[in-house]
Formats: structure tokens, sequence, C-alpha cells
């Protein structure tokens, strides 16, 4: 049975999105901060809840850092929450999503992706989630408004799970995601509680109940410390194949799904891949489809979980490709290369010792336009031909503005 | 990896309906609390302030520390209105 029939059509924004996803999965507990460019998911859950679609603890705190708090604390004490974000206000929350982590608490948060301080750039940029990159949460990446509303709703199938346990940030591209409104299926609340009944189904996780007092955050030093991160890890890994499932249940019940870990796109014979995320990945398959029809073998790899990294699913689908090329939309500091080059290098071990680019493009609201997507599959078939090639090119650089 | 467990469930969690008591703290201890049985007038007063937690209820009677996990800070002494608790060095004890 899928909700096809009974969605909702909208023409809504990528933020509107994310609301109705939350919305749908009906938390308990909603605390947030406004920050460009994420605040209209919170003014959104706000008219939700004002109208009573929404019957959730609508908690306006002071700060990101409280936001983090809050949710975590609630989610502890066994509810369903939510928070979103972006930049500034991740950095903000840092030591708290730690905790969040740590305390393996379920919380599902938004992250809308803009770059990070120092530089004031109200722009988009994935260097935010880059630098949470090991906060022990998972990271999830979407492209498009409709997939950021079914993602959210994934989200919570994976935090809650019991298998799990841990906390999900879902990324998308501020700016572009953000504030563009496409057309997005909007699935009716019944079909997602379906979807989300199997969490009722699994063992009670550990949640404060009245007259049962729990400590959490409690001391693990030690051994008792190793004995914590070696269950955390191991959940990370068990998230990998789980986001796989779900994203095939997803399509019975939604009739969407977008290949777990990574979305396989055109690349089953293609000689030339290039591994990107998020929303530069539409014009990027554009271009893809116009070089196929002049006859250039050539596909795309989406990276739609960031952590715990899909490095089997990525060996499966380079291994004999004859040129890569990897598209971070932020930087690698002290790194020859953007931050998931360097990731999707060293497997090249395992792929075999085949020409891997690194291209930094996108960052601070550059566009990745189709003129650059083409210029990078060239370089890549260039290299994969035996041509000498730099490992670091910045497209965004190279192709500035006058 | 060793096959002792510190934690039941996933995360740092313990049960404090019980006690606190899951880390190695009686090996952090110098000085022993050595309860005076009778001057104790079971207050609790050194149970409450205990901070492992680990003051044993003797049958109504006293209370005790569980010596696997008293650090020896010397709290309950110090809060003992009867002054029934006295520090004394771990060295003085051949029990071990």
């Amino acid at each position: 049975m899928t909700s096809k029939q009974q969605d909702q059509v909208m023409v809504i924004t990528g933020n509107a999105a994310a609301a109705y996803g939350a919305m749908l999965c009906s938390p308990d507990v909603v605390a947030t901060y406004p920050i460009t460019p994420q605040t209209e998911i919170i003014e959104k859950l706000f008219e939700f809840s004002a109208s009573g679609e929404l019957d959730a603890e609508m908690v306006p705190v002071e700060g990101e850092n409280s936001a983090m708090n809050v949710v975590t604390a609630s989610a502890m004490a066994g509810g369903r929450v939510f928070t979103a974000t972006s930049s500034w206000g991740l950095a903000f929350m840092y030591d708290a999503m730690l905790a969040a982590s740590g305390t393996r608490a379920p919380v599902v948060m938004v992250n809308v992706n803009r770059e990070t301080p120092g530089i004031i750039a109200v722009s988009s940029g994935q260097q935010d989630m880059i630098s949470t990159r090991d906060s022990g949460w998972i990271s999830l990446i979407a492209e498009s408004c409709q997939e950021i509303l079914d993602q959210v709703i994934m989200a919570y199938r994976l935090a809650e799970d019991y298998d799990i346990q841990v906390p999900v940030m879902v990324n998308y591209d501020g700016f572009y995601l953000s504030y563009m409104a496409e057309r997005v299926e909007v699935p009716p609340l019944k079909v997602v509680t379906d979807f989300l009944s199997v969490l009722k189904d699994q063992p009670q996780r550990q949640v404060l109940l009245p007259g049962k007092p729990f400590g959490c955050g409690s001391h693990g030093i030690l051994q008792g410390y190793v004995e914590l991160r070696h269950k955390h890890v191991q959940a990370m890994e068990r998230a990998k194949e789980k986001f796989d499932a779900i994203d095939k249940e997803l399509e019975n019940h939604f009739g969407r799904s977008y290949g777990g870990q990574i979305e396989e796109y055109r690349t089953k014979d293609a000689d030339i891949v290039l591994v990107a995320s998020g929303s530069m990945c539409g014009t990027i398959k554009t271009v893809i489809d116009r070089r196929r029809d002049e006859g250039l073998r050539c596909g795309l790899v989406r990276l739609r979980m960031y952590r715990p990294f899909p490095w089997e699913r990525l060996v499966q689908v380079l291994k004999g490709k004859k040129g890569i090329g990897v598209v971070d939309r932020s930087v690698g500091f002290g790194l020859q290369g953007g931050p998931i080059y360097v990731e999707v290098s060293s497997l090249s071990a395992k792929f075999g010792d085949i020409p891997i680019m690194s291209f930094i493009d996108g960052i601070a609201n550059t566009d990745v336009t189709a003129d650059h997507c083409e210029q990078m599959i060239d370089q890549v078939l260039a290299a994969a031909q035996g041509e000498e090639y730099p490992e670091l090119t910045w497209v965004c650089l190279e192709n500035g503005q006058e | 990896m060793t096959s002792k467990k510190y934690f039941q469930g996933e995360g740092p969690w313990s049960d404090a309906d019980q006690l606190v008591l899951y880390l190695d703290t009686g090996s952090w201890r110098s000085m022993r609390p050595v309860v005076e049985v009778e001057s104790c007038i079971y207050c609790g007063l050194c149970a409450l302030f205990c901070p492992t937690q680990c003051m044993i209820n003797k049958n109504g009677e006293y209370f005790e520390p569980n010596l696997d996990f008293c650090k020896g800070c010397g709290v309950c002494a110090k809060e003992c209105p009867r002054g029934a608790i006295i520090m004394k060095p771990e060295g003085e004890f051949n029990d071990e």
C-alpha cells in the first residue's frame, strides 16, 4: 500500500518540507532558535502548533545550545524531539551535540547548510556539517525538497531504532533548497504514523519514568568509557544497512526511494564517475544525461549519508571505473583536497589505482553551474586517458567572475 | 576485549533507583571510614551525603560503607553528628 493516491501535492520550500516532515512524525518536544536560512522551519512549526495540527511542547529557547540540551533531555525522558539549526547555531550547540550522541539520545535535527563563522557569509556551503564529522551523529544529506521531507521521516526511524539509538542530522543546502519551492508530495499523517509504528513494536529503550529514576550521562572512565565508545561505533556501523532497509520500506509506504546510503545514477557501465552530494546533484545529472547522449559513459554517485561513511557501497560502485572526481562544497584545512575527496581517496586501496580528482565548488553560494560540471567531467576524462592531472582544483576560484 | 560489562545498556545510563555503583571507586581510597557501631544513632546522614551512595543500611541499626565502592572521601565522617565515623589510613589495615 502506498500513499500516492492520498498525497497532498504542494509547491513548498525546502524549509517548509522539513517542517511538514517533522510535524507528520508528531514530535512531543520542539526546541529551536532562529537562524538564517533555517528560521522558516520554526515559523512553520509554530504555525502548525497554533492551528492545532502539531500537538507538541514548543520551547522557544534563548539560544541553540539550550535548544540541543532541551531536546536531548526530552529524548532521554522518552519523548520524540525535533530541532533545527544552521552554521553559527550548529557551532554554538557543538558541546551539547556531543552530549546528545554520548548519551545516545535519539534526537532528530535539521541542519540547513551554511558557511561557518569568521568570514561573514550568509551563503550556502557544507562546512558546518563537515565540522561536526566526529561528533558521533548520523549525518544525512538531501538533494530535493521532496527528499528533505522523506529524510526527516526516515531520520526518526533511524534515530529511535532500538538497534541504533544515535542522533540524526538531516542536511540540505541553505539558500538553494531552503528557499526554493518545488513540487512536494505530502503524505497523510496516517501513512507516516504507520511507517513509524515499527518503533512501537521494539523493546522499550532506556527512558526516564516517574518513580523510576536513572542516571544519564554517568561516568564511564577507563574500560567503561572504552565499552561505551565501542558500542556507539558498532551502532554507527549498523546504521548503514539499516538506512538501506528503511529506504526500501519507504518505497512500500510512500512509493518513493532514493538508494539508501548512496544514490547510483547511471553508474553501472560508466567509466567516469563524479561523487557529490546535495542540491548540485540535480545539475550534475542533467550534464551526465547530455554527455551520455554524446556517447560518454559517465555517472554520478550521490552521497546521502555522510556519517557513518558508506565506504562499502562506495567501493562496490567505484570498482573498475577509469576516473573519479569528488566534488566538495567545503574546504579541507590542511588536507590536500576536499574533505569528502580525502575519504573517498582513502578507499583507493580497495577499489584500485585509478585517477581521483578533488574539486572544490559551490562554497559561499558560488553556483555549481552546468559549465562547471562539464569541466569536471572533461578533466576526469583527460586524467582517465593518462594525462597528468592536479589532485585539487578550486572550480569556483578558477571560474570566478571578474 | 574484556568480558566484564560496566554498562548494561547502550549508553552511559545507570540505575539510580538502587545505587550508582558502577565504577571501581574503591581502588581510589587512601583513608577508610570506620564506624563505631555503638555511637551510631542510625540518623542516615552519612548515607544521604555519601557521593558514591555506598553506605549500607545494616538491619536498621547502623550504617557501614561498602568498601568495594567507598573512595575514602571522608564526607560521612565530616557529616556524622555523633562523630561515630573515623577516617583511618589504609596502611593500618592488612585485609587486602
